[in-house]
C-alpha cells in the first residue's frame, strides 16, 4: 500500500473553486476524462448537505501491451461520492475505481475548504491510498511505486487543467460584469436624454400656453 | 460542459448541468436549498439508467456502493449503501 499527500491553494473564493468543480470536465489538460455523470444528488433536509454521486467515464491512458495483459478495456471508469457543507463552507470528494479493482485500487480523497487567512483563497487537499491487488502480489511493490509515480504527475496535470477552468469562469464574470455596467451606463444617458427631451416639451408647452 | 456517458443523454445532461450550475451559485449557496432542477434530473436519469444497463454498468456501480466511503454518516447517501467489511 503506498499513500499520496499534497495540498495546494487556488487563489479564488470558496464559492468561485467549488463552483467551477461541478463544470472541471471537459478541460484541455484531462483529455483522458471523456463523460461526468451525475447518478444522484439531493439535499439532507436535516443538515442543508448537498450529496452527490457521480460517475466518470475515462480513456485508459495505461500502454497498450499493459492493457492486453490484464485484458481490461480502453474505457475505465470512476465513481465519485462527495458532500458539501454550505455552512462549514467543506467539500469533501472520494473517488475509486470501478474498473480492473483486482489488479489495482485506488481511493482518493479531497477537501476544499476556505483559506483562514485570505477570504479569497481555498486551501485545496488530496490524499490518495494506491494498494496493487492480490491477483499480482509478487509485483505489488514494483506496481504501487509506478502507479504513485503516475498519479503524482497527473494529480499535477489534474490540478493545471482545474486553474483553467478557474481562470475562464473569472473572465467570464469579468465580462459579465462589463457588459452589464455597459449596459446600465446607456440605460442611465438614455434617461437623461428622455428626461432632457421631457423638461424641454414641458417648458415649450408651458410657454406655448402663455401665449 | 461535459458529455454523458449516453451520447443520447448529452443534450438533456447539459440542459440539466446548466440548471444545476446557476442554481448552485444563485440559489444554494445563499442558504436557498429548494430544489430547481428536479424535472430536468428525472428525465436525465432515465436516459442515463437505461445507458447504464445497456453497458451493463449498473452491476458495476451496485458492487461499488456497497464499500460506503462516508461511513460515519449513515446519512442516505446512496439508496442501498449498506456496509460490508
Amino acid at each position: 500500500m503506498k499513500f499520496f499527500e499534497a495540498t495546494h491553494h487556488f487563489n479564488h473564493s470558496w464559492a468561485q473553486v467549488t463552483a467551477a468543480n461541478w463544470m472541471k470536465y471537459p478541460n484541455e489538460r484531462c483529455p483522458h476524462v471523456i463523460a461526468v455523470d451525475v447518478l444522484d444528488r439531493h439535499v439532507d433536509p436535516e443538515t442543508g448537505i448537498l450529496h452527490t454521486e457521480r460517475l466518470l467515464t475515462c480513456n485508459q491512458n495505461a500502454p497498450a501491451l499493459v492493457l492486453k495483459f490484464l485484458g481490461g478495456s480502453t474505457l475505465s471508469y470512476v465513481r465519485e461520492t462527495s458532500e458539501l457543507d454550505p455552512k462549514t463552507r467543506k467539500l469533501t470528494m472520494k473517488t475509486q475505481n470501478l474498473t480492473m479493482c483486482n489488479v489495482l485500487k485506488i481511493n482518493e480523497t479531497v477537501t476544499y475548504s476556505p483559506n483562514p487567512q485570505n477570504e479569497l483563497s481555498t486551501v485545496f487537499k488530496q490524499e490518495a491510498k494506491i494498494t496493487a491487488g492480490s491477483a499480482l502480489s509478487r509485483f505489488s511493490s514494483y506496481i504501487e511505486d509506478f502507479c504513485l509515480t503516475r498519479f503524482r504527475d497527473n494529480a499535477a496535470v489534474g490540478r493545471a487543467g482545474f486553474e483553467l477552468v478557474l481562470e475562464k469562469l473569472k473572465e467570464a464574470r469579468i465580462e459579465a460584469t462589463t457588459q452589464l455596467e455597459n449596459a446600465a451606463t446607456a440605460a442611465t444617458t438614455q434617461l437623461e436624454h428622455a428626461a432632457t427631451a421631457a423638461t424641454t416639451a414641458a417648458a415649450s408647452a408651458a410657454v406655448a400656453a402663455t401665449l | 460542459m461535459s458529455s454523458s456517458i449516453g451520447e443520447k443523454c448529452t443534450n438533456i445532461k447539459q440542459e440539466y448541468d446548466a440548471c444545476f450550475n446557476s442554481w448552485y451559485s444563485e440559489k444554494f449557496l445563499k442558504g436557498d436549498a429548494t430544489p430547481q432542477c428536479d424535472d430536468l434530473f428525472f428525465k436525465y436519469k432515465e436516459c442515463l439508467m437505461k445507458t447504464l444497463e445497456e453497458k451493463k454498468l449498473d452491476t458495476l456501480l451496485a458492487d461499488a456502493r456497497k464499500d460506503n466511503p462516508f461511513p460515519k454518516n449513515s446519512s442516505s447517501s446512496s439508496s442501498d449503501s449498506t456496509k460490508k467489511e
